[in-house]
């Protein structure tokens, strides 16, 4: 499995790790983008179905209303690496 | 920027050390312990100061334990604050606040606290109808506890709007559902305390609660999206939001459906600033309105305050506000001495399903979004979502609730010894982490929120959807299920 880290920088998703950083306006438009990466990085190509965990980072919700909800969402999505 | 995901929630057991969730829990769960030392003949917990009804201020505080009526009122307040300092310091320290900055705010507040505390138990403010004489006054306001309670709100919410740089750096310290959660884990003592007098009662209130939390949430939820969809004609995610937020329970509700549907996190910000406002707003006119009409059904009053005030320290605090008014006026009326603590736990117990119930909302949300709404190819909604929106202190609460519960029924021989360590516990210590909320959430409040707002279609429909729809709502719901309950007289 494939962690990200996923926040709001106020226009864009982005989503990365020490490996990978891609940002888009939507989330279906950044779920294409990591499916492209994935496919095309030389660490996962062709090593089967991935899965890509999204995680939220949770410093982005400013934190006065953290102490109300320390949770936005995690997420999940598989690639087909080929 | 690089991220290091230290905010990540990876893990169940993610955010133990550093959520003020879990702080909550643990603050909750180590006074409690100690509490449990009188059981061996220890009394750890009874040097806490307490404020008690005056005329003269020389006998205005109190030490609760009998152990240490040696120490005096002023070694009492001295090391009460010495030892909360310390524990929340702590929990400041873990959670990353800037502690320095921390202990500063939270010894002003404390000082304030104690000193609103203190002041509003003067006779005249709280004596009734009983003790006037006691006294020697022929007037009082009869407000009890709720004297303090209003005086430490009005004092934050002055420091709030009036002294902004003040409120900013207070800002650190004043955390208003850090301090409700941990009284909330407090009120589990007095809860399985209270149990010992009145367990059919405790389980009736369980049971309808958990009935009326159910029926509240399919009638609150679906009513205040359409209001927002139909009549406002808002976007689907802006609409579920503020449906979770206004309907469910405030900001943990907003930010846990915010997540669930994708939104943009301005969203449930966006939102949470009306909440915490509107929440002040129904804190301050519902008690005495529920108190002026509904002290026949003081029951059907306190889980209508739980399922319509918003935010758990709004919520809880309104209780313990109507509490202290309408046993007041119950006494005026006819004389008779409501045993305290049962309407504010009528409120706390009904938010508190409310409040569990969130994790799975969201979690079906995020499901219907997902896999129906947006249809988003290859995308899984991780079950683990649910424990990870799971208000916490809600463990807290429950395991000193059990806890109580069966020591007293298991080990009833051991009874009146684990009282001693649980009444500083569930009086003491509770009580001052209510003021605490109280102040903190004055300090948090800037009416001015509202003024400033761009968003006049968002308060609008924040007020109608609360008090034309979700407040009388409310009260229907909870007439069906807890009419005819009575608080039972007090010992």
């Amino acid at each position: 499995m494939i962690e990200l880290i996923l926040y709001h920088d106020g226009s864009c998703w982005v989503a990365g790790n020490g490996d990978i950083s891609v940002a888009a306006d939507t989330l279906d438009r950044l779920d294409d983008r990591v499916r492209d990466l994935v496919r095309d990085h030389g660490n996962y190509k062709g090593t089967g179905n991935r899965k890509v965990m999204m995680r939220f980072d949770n410093s982005t919700i400013p934190g006065w209303i953290r102490q109300y909800m320390p949770h936005y969402f995690n997420r999940m999505i598989t690639v087909e690496t080929g | 920027m690089e991220r290091t995901g230290s905010m990540t929630q990876r893990k169940w057991y993610s955010g133990m050390a550093t959520q003020e969730d879990w702080w909550a829990v643990w603050l909750g769960l180590f006074f409690f312990g100690l509490g449990l030392f009188s059981i061996a003949g220890v009394d750890l917990v009874g040097w806490v100061a307490y404020p008690s009804t005056w005329i003269d201020i020389t006998r205005s505080v109190k030490v609760l334990g009998e152990a240490y009526q040696g120490i005096g009122p002023v070694w009492g307040l001295i090391t009460t604050y010495i030892v909360f300092t310390i524990a929340t310091c702590i929990g400041a320290y873990f959670q990353k606040l800037d502690v320095k900055r921390f202990f500063f705010g939270w010894t002003f507040i404390f000082v304030l606290t104690y000193a609103a505390w203190i002041l509003g138990h003067y006779a005249v403010i709280t004596a009734d109808v009983t003790t006037r004489d006691k006294y020697g006054l022929d007037y009082s306001l009869s407000l009890g506890e709720g004297g303090p309670f209003i005086l430490c709100l009005i004092l934050g919410l002055i420091i709030g709007n009036f002294f902004k740089p003040l409120a900013r750096y207070l800002g650190e310290a004043a955390k208003p559902e850090w301090y409700i959660k941990t009284a909330i884990v407090f009120l589990g003592v007095k809860i399985g305390y209270m149990a010992m007098e009145a367990a059919d009662f405790v389980f009736e209130l369980a049971l309808t609660g958990a009935a009326a939390t159910i029926v509240a949430y399919l009638i609150f939820w679906p009513g205040t999206y359409l209001i927002a969809r139909k009549l406002f004609k808002f976007p689907r995610k802006m609409s579920a939001v503020l449906a979770s937020g206004i309907s469910i329970c405030g900001v943990s509700a907003a930010v846990a459906t915010g997540g669930a549907v994708r939104a943009k996190p301005l969203i449930p910000v966006m939102v949470s600033t009306l909440i915490l406002v509107y929440a002040v707003i129904e804190l301050v006119i519902l008690p005495p309105i529920f108190t002026a009409t509904l002290i026949h059904e003081p029951i059907v009053a306190g889980a209508a305050m739980g399922m319509a005030v918003k935010t758990d320290g709004a919520d809880a605090a309104a209780g313990a506000v109507m509490d202290e008014l309408m046993r007041n006026k119950k006494l005026a009326m006819d004389g008779t001495r409501w045993a305290d603590g049962w309407i504010t736990t009528s409120a706390v117990m009904t938010k508190i399903w409310i409040d569990m119930f969130i994790g799975v909302w969201a979690f079906v949300l995020a499901l219907v979004w997902v896999y129906r709404i947006e249809r988003r190819p290859g995308e899984h909604v991780p079950a683990s979502e649910i424990w990870h929106r799971f208000p916490k202190f809600v463990l807290g609460y429950l395991i000193t609730w059990f806890a109580y519960l069966g020591i007293l029924f298991l080990f009833p021989d051991v009874t009146d010894a684990a009282r001693i360590g649980a009444m500083p516990v569930e009086k003491g210590f509770r009580n001052l982490f209510f003021m605490l909320t109280f102040l903190s959430i004055g300090i948090i409040t800037d009416f001015r929120k509202l003024a400033e707002a761009r968003f006049a279609k968002l308060i609008l429909i924040y007020f109608i959807a609360l008090f034309v729809f979700i407040t009388p709502v409310a009260l229907v719901v909870a007439y069906v299920f807890h009419h005819g309950m009575q608080v039972p007289l007090a010992p």
